[in-house]
């Protein structure tokens, strides 16, 4: 077995996410004009959680930021242009990691992705309905908060086998156990990452405190209280949830806090479940036309 | 009981079936699949005699909470499974030679107020199966895990794959 506690290792590993080969032709095609609908592509790239973090953490490096942090994807299009935008899908796609099943957590090639689109869509629908947050950034929120998960996954540590075999008879959830096992748990991967890359402390804050909302900071509680309500629903619905899926714990103080009643969240599925098979076919593909 | 899997030949036709959908094939060489129960529930519906099957994949209990919508009836159990059966009726089943297994109802973890569309589902199907005098021969609910379902429409077979376990008959 490799070793446990490597946290640098797994952070180092991660140098790109991996995102879904169907997008680049059409997205090589939207960028290579001089006319590019930004709308358009605002679209593609929204729906793939690589790219999506990818682009943003670019327009918020050293390189190109300025005095305003980027925390939308249409801004970071704006200030990118669209020769660099190629740079980064074409880098980002070719030197993808999908091809292989990660380990660790059950996953089907894709599924972080499929379900990473699901929290997305229902954090933007929250969003939209209850005003908790700006719906744009609740669906950026929704799509990078597990990150740490997949690297994690990629690291490809035998002893996530481990955790697997000891979930739920030693340990109740997921969390305690890669927090006894490893040392440390994917929400402190996602919060390393999002901060080498220099993601906003909002985002940060999500994918730190997103599974237990009520001790994040107070000015960004909304946001994580809304990617906890829109990460849960989204497991209920199956797309690509993990082996760990089921295993967390709801925050009802949070959620009651923030206003959410369960009445109401499931009155919104219907909605929810036509949005996402926009994007997802009954086979699972995700399609992006 | 789990028997080793020796379900379907290669040269069999899956038919996937997709969330808040129903489908039935009259053909004993194809299988229905549906990825991804989560708190889903799966139905499969067989008539051994006449080789018809249909899979049903519900979402929700009710439709009755969203009475102001324009609703897919198989998005809800109370729906979608009155909705199952008459159309394998229509394809020539008899209602007493269906046999139905049920998967999924996935549940969180304990939470008195939110997140309880598995439980719920559950019950719904429970309910529904005593009123229409269902003949319910496997349940395979609840827990906290993932499941994916296949129906062998030539033995009404159905396999089971959970993550990360190895595949089972039902």
């Amino acid at each position: 077995m490799k070793a446990a506690a490597d946290f640098q290792t797994v952070v180092e590993m991660t140098r790109s996410i991996p995102c879904a080969p169907a997008i680049l032709p059409k997205l090589l095609k939207l960028t290579e004009g001089t006319s590019s609908d930004l709308g358009e592509l605002e679209m593609l790239i929204s729906l793939d959680t690589g790219l999506a973090t990818n682009v943003l953490r670019t327009a918020n490096s050293a390189y190109f930021a300025n005095a305003q942090r980027c925390e939308s994807i249409a801004d970071a299009i704006l200030r990118l242009g669209s020769k660099t935008l190629y740079r980064i899908a074409a880098s980002t796609l070719t030197g993808r990691w999908l091809v292989h099943p990660v380990r660790g957590y059950g996953w089907e090639p894709g599924d972080l992705c499929k379900h990473s689109l699901c929290v997305a869509i229902c954090a933007e629908t929250f969003a939209k309905s209850m005003h908790l947050a700006d719906p744009s950034t609740a669906y950026t929120a929704g799509l990078i908060h597990d990150l740490g998960k997949f690297a994690l996954a990629y690291a490809n540590f035998s002893v996530l086998d481990d955790i697997a075999s000891r979930v739920p008879d030693e340990f109740g959830t997921w969390r305690e156990a890669e927090m006894a096992i490893l040392g440390y748990d994917s929400m402190d991967v996602t919060k390393a990452l999002l901060e080498n890359w220099g993601f906003p402390s909002t985002f940060v804050s999500v994918g730190y405190y997103y599974s237990a909302p009520s001790g994040a900071p107070e000015q960004d509680k909304m946001l994580v209280t809304l990617i906890h309500a829109a990460k849960h629903l989204a497991t209920q619905l199956g797309y690509g949830v993990g082996v760990d899926g089921f295993y967390s714990n709801p925050d009802e103080s949070a959620l009651k806090d923030a206003g959410f009643r369960e009445d109401e969240m499931d009155a919104a599925i219907p909605d929810i479940l036509t949005a996402i098979q926009r994007f997802i076919r009954a086979d699972g593909s995700v399609h992006f036309t | 009981m789990v028997k080793a899997p020796q379900f379907v030949d290669d040269h069999m036709r899956t038919i996937i079936v997709g969330v808040a959908d129903f489908k039935f094939t009259t053909d004993p060489s194809v299988c229905l699949a549906t990825y991804a129960l989560g708190s889903c529930l799966g139905i499969t519906f067989h008539d051994e005699t006449r080789r018809i099957g249909g899979l049903l994949h519900a979402m929700l209990p009710t439709a009755q909470l969203h009475k102001e919508q324009k609703i897919r009836e198989t998005m809800f159990l109370d729906t979608g499974i009155p909705k199952a059966l008459n159309t394998l009726v229509r394809a020539g089943a008899k209602k007493q030679d269906i046999r139905c297994k049920v998967f999924g109802g996935a549940q969180l973890m304990a939470t008195d107020n939110f997140f309880r569309i598995g439980s719920k589902n559950i019950d719904m199907f429970y309910k529904i199966s005593q009123e229409l005098e269902l003949d319910v021969v496997a349940w395979e609910v609840s827990g906290r895990i993932n499941r994916t379902i296949k129906l062998n429409n030539q033995t009404g077979e159905v396999i089971v794959k959970i993550p990360t376990k190895p595949e089972f008959l039902r």
